[in-house]
């Protein structure tokens, strides 16, 4: 009898909860416009961001504020990407716009999912900038149904970074390694390997970033153009890209790390030759002063299709503002040093060492600047160079997930199964799963 | 044939004593290591520590971060224990129709995880700030007050109330003093080895808090150490040795805590076992 209570009170909280649940959410639209902490009735508007690497967007926000002569103080707060993406979600999905800052980072490849899913937390600014002005390819992930939201900034845009001495030492020369396909390039490997002994690259196998990043170079994700319909089978630069990924792990050419510590002492380390990822990776390859001189970047090899191009993308982020007051001064702190300075990227390019994807800031002196520690080379002349021809692709809101099933399939490709049957079984299992 | 035995035994401690302090080993170590040495995963011990040191403080307020995460975790302490020992008291002592059932549905609310109820928690501070803006998002109060009575401390004070001698209370009463009195003159100083053990869980507990406080607190200047930590590995080419020395930092007073009470939190922690 007790135990029939105890039941019954407990299935009737639990009913009471979710009653109140559903009530609330029908409502919680209403607060949206909520009450940002920022500026009413002072002179100088307070404007909060967050971003979260002290020495990049941060130090981008620092060098922004100086030169903006408008009435605007920013409170910058820093804060971990995971965490970033935590405190939005949390803010967000609970309606209250209290604490919400006016301007945050978010990475490119996240955006959609919070566009998507909190419209009306963001605030268009189409109107604050020209955004023929950024490349191309920043565009689809910034933007919802034609309308602007994100203001593009950093590019993960990305170049095959190598050892001079051990590609020397091989026989090969920088020329050897400019508009080569993949196919070419797992040759070089191949021949490094033998001659010097040295990996090649270093993978995580739990991480097919390289997948992606090959895809990219033919304009190709795992989904097609609508961002939504999974296109796994008949992805002719995706079979590509993982015949390419086979061969390397078959021709013993990885040196596999299991996170990013390791994947930086790979290449601190001296062990792997080639570092095929986005510009971003040069801060890290520079920590190592003993092998300064000894570095060099390539363009990124392409898949062999017709209209691939050396180019191709990894990570890069985009600044948004939220829809709480104070919003017109963000987007027009935003637009007037982010969206249209050349003096402004020519700063952050010097003091800062980051790239953003302001087209017209390309052509400056600062960009020109040699680089002692790749041997000289115009390194973010030529991160620009490459930018602008980085094919556009639509990643949608799946890439992680259907990684997740390509990464199991993977495992079958390398231990024999079919590569048509590998692709095939994929499409069924994404095809159920995101239905 | 039993000093083989012997010998396995030893050996098999060994490994297992090696196994779980080779992290805080390789933290103390990674100390005093340049970021590439760290990666590059060097177990001798550097002479970069002083330089990690200069960098950690100038680059973050570190100082501020160890003031607010021990003023929480101490009003947290201080209150977990208020609140816990005289629940847990009530429970055990006064007899009720239908305590056993509350008891037990306030149990189950520790099967609920925090990431349930986090987004309206969040929505009810939200609501509060507007009226009672002491207590509201982005405030020390907020971040501690979800966390100050768990079922948990309620759970664990009643299993210990069981060994308590009932007749106390009865010479209390006879003897005149309130129920307040009795609980505070008498079940209290008794309490003491399971206050203590209680203690170190809930300051362990409030200490290593990172969701809600994450949540919760948005100015750098009310940053917890957890946050603080996770911080300074935000940026695309973290420093390792700096990170590892912030930890270091961060560990002392759990580890102080630790130590000062290990004696009773042993006894209270078998308390709990045999009740």
């Amino acid at each position: 009898m007790k135990k029939l209570w105890f039941l019954a009170i407990t299935v009737l909280s639990i009913l009471f909860l979710a009653a109140c649940g559903g009530e609330e959410s029908g409502t919680s639209g209403d607060n949206g416009s909520g009450s940002g902490d920022a500026g009413s009735g002072d002179e100088t508007t307070t404007i909060k961001a967050w971003a979260w690497d002290p020495n990049f967007n941060i130090a981008a926000l620092n060098i922004a504020e100086e030169q903006y002569d408008g009435d605007v103080e920013l409170e910058i707060v820093e804060n971990a990407q995971d965490d970033i993406v935590q405190k939005l979600n949390t803010g967000l999905s609970s309606g209250t716009m209290k604490g919400m800052p006016n301007i945050v980072l978010i990475e490119d490849q996240r955006a959609q999912s919070f566009l998507q899913a909190y419209p009306d937390a963001f605030f268009p600014i189409d109107e604050y900038f020209n955004k023929d002005d950024f490349a191309a390819y920043k565009l689809e992930p910034t933007s919802l149904d034609g309308v602007q939201f994100g203001l593009p900034f950093d590019t993960g845009v990305t170049g095959l970074f190598y050892r001079t001495d051990y590609l020397e030492e091989a026989g090969y020369t920088h020329d050897d390694l400019v508009n080569i396909t993949w196919e070419r390039y797992v040759e070089i490997g191949k021949d490094v390997k033998a001659k010097t002994g040295h990996d090649f690259i270093s993978l995580d196998p739990n991480d097919l970033g390289i997948l992606r990043v090959m895809m990219q170079t033919a304009g190709a994700w795992y989904v097609e153009g609508d961002g939504t319909t999974v296109n796994l089978v008949d992805n002719e630069p995706l079979k590509q890209a993982m015949e390419n990924y086979k061969a390397i792990m078959e021709a013993d050419l990885v040196k596999a790390n299991s996170d990013w510590s390791q994947f930086l002492a790979a290449f601190n380390s001296g062990d792997v030759a080639t570092v095929p990822v986005g510009n971003w990776i040069a801060a890290s390859i520079e920590a190592e002063e003993s092998q300064a001189g000894k570095w060099a970047v390539a363009p990124t090899p392409r898949l062999d299709i017709d209209g691939a191009k050396n180019a191709s993308n990894q990570g890069g982020s985009s600044w948004y503002v939220l829809n709480v007051d104070g919003k017109e001064k963000a987007a027009e702190f935003l637009g007037q040093t982010f969206g249209s300075s050349t003096p402004f990227y020519e700063q952050l390019v010097t003091e800062v060492g980051a790239i953003g994807t302001y087209k017209p800031a390309s052509e400056s002196d600062a960009y020109a600047t040699p680089n002692e520690y790749f041997g000289g080379q115009a390194i973010v002349q030529d991160f620009s160079e490459w930018m602008a021809d980085v094919p556009p692709v639509n990643m949608g809101l799946h890439t992680y997930a259907i990684e997740d099933i390509i990464s199991a399939e993977m495992q079958n490709y390398l231990k024999g199964k079919p590569l048509e049957d590998v692709l095939a079984d994929a499409q069924a299992q994404a095809e159920s799963q995101l239905r | 044939m039993k000093k083989l035995k012997r010998v396995a035994t030893y050996l098999f401690l060994s490994i297992a004593a090696l196994v779980s302090i080779f992290p805080f080993l390789w933290m103390l170590v990674s100390m005093t290591n340049k970021s590439v040495d760290v990666t590059a995963g060097r177990l001798l011990p550097g002479t970069h520590l002083f330089e990690n040191l200069k960098v950690l403080f100038g680059q973050v307020d570190i100082a501020s971060a160890m003031w607010n995460s021990t003023i929480i975790a101490v009003i947290t302490t201080f209150l977990t224990l208020l609140i816990g020992s005289l629940a847990g008291y009530g429970f055990e002592i006064y007899r009720t129709r239908g305590k056993d059932m509350i008891f037990n549905i306030l149990l189950l609310s520790m099967m609920i995880p925090f990431a349930a109820i986090m987004i309206p928690l969040y929505r009810l501070f939200g609501r509060i700030s507007g009226t009672a803006p002491f207590i509201g998002i982005d405030t020390l109060a907020a971040a501690l007050l979800p966390t100050v009575i768990t079922a948990f401390f309620i759970f664990f004070f009643r299993q210990n109330t069981k060994m308590f001698a009932k007749e106390l209370v009865e010479a209390g009463r006879i003897d005149g003093l309130s129920e307040l009195g009795i609980f505070f003159r008498i079940y209290v100083p008794t309490m003491k080895t399971t206050y203590a053990a209680a203690a170190i869980i809930a300051f362990m507990n409030s200490w290593n808090n990172y969701l809600w406080p994450l949540v919760v607190l948005q100015s750098p200047e009310k940053l917890t150490i957890p946050l603080l930590i996770s911080n300074l590995g935000a940026g695309y080419s973290p420093d390792y040795g700096v990170i590892m020395t912030a930890i270091v930092i961060a560990t002392l007073p759990t580890a102080l805590v630790f130590f000062f009470m290990q004696k009773h939190f042993v006894a209270g922690m078998m308390g709990s076992v045999k009740g």
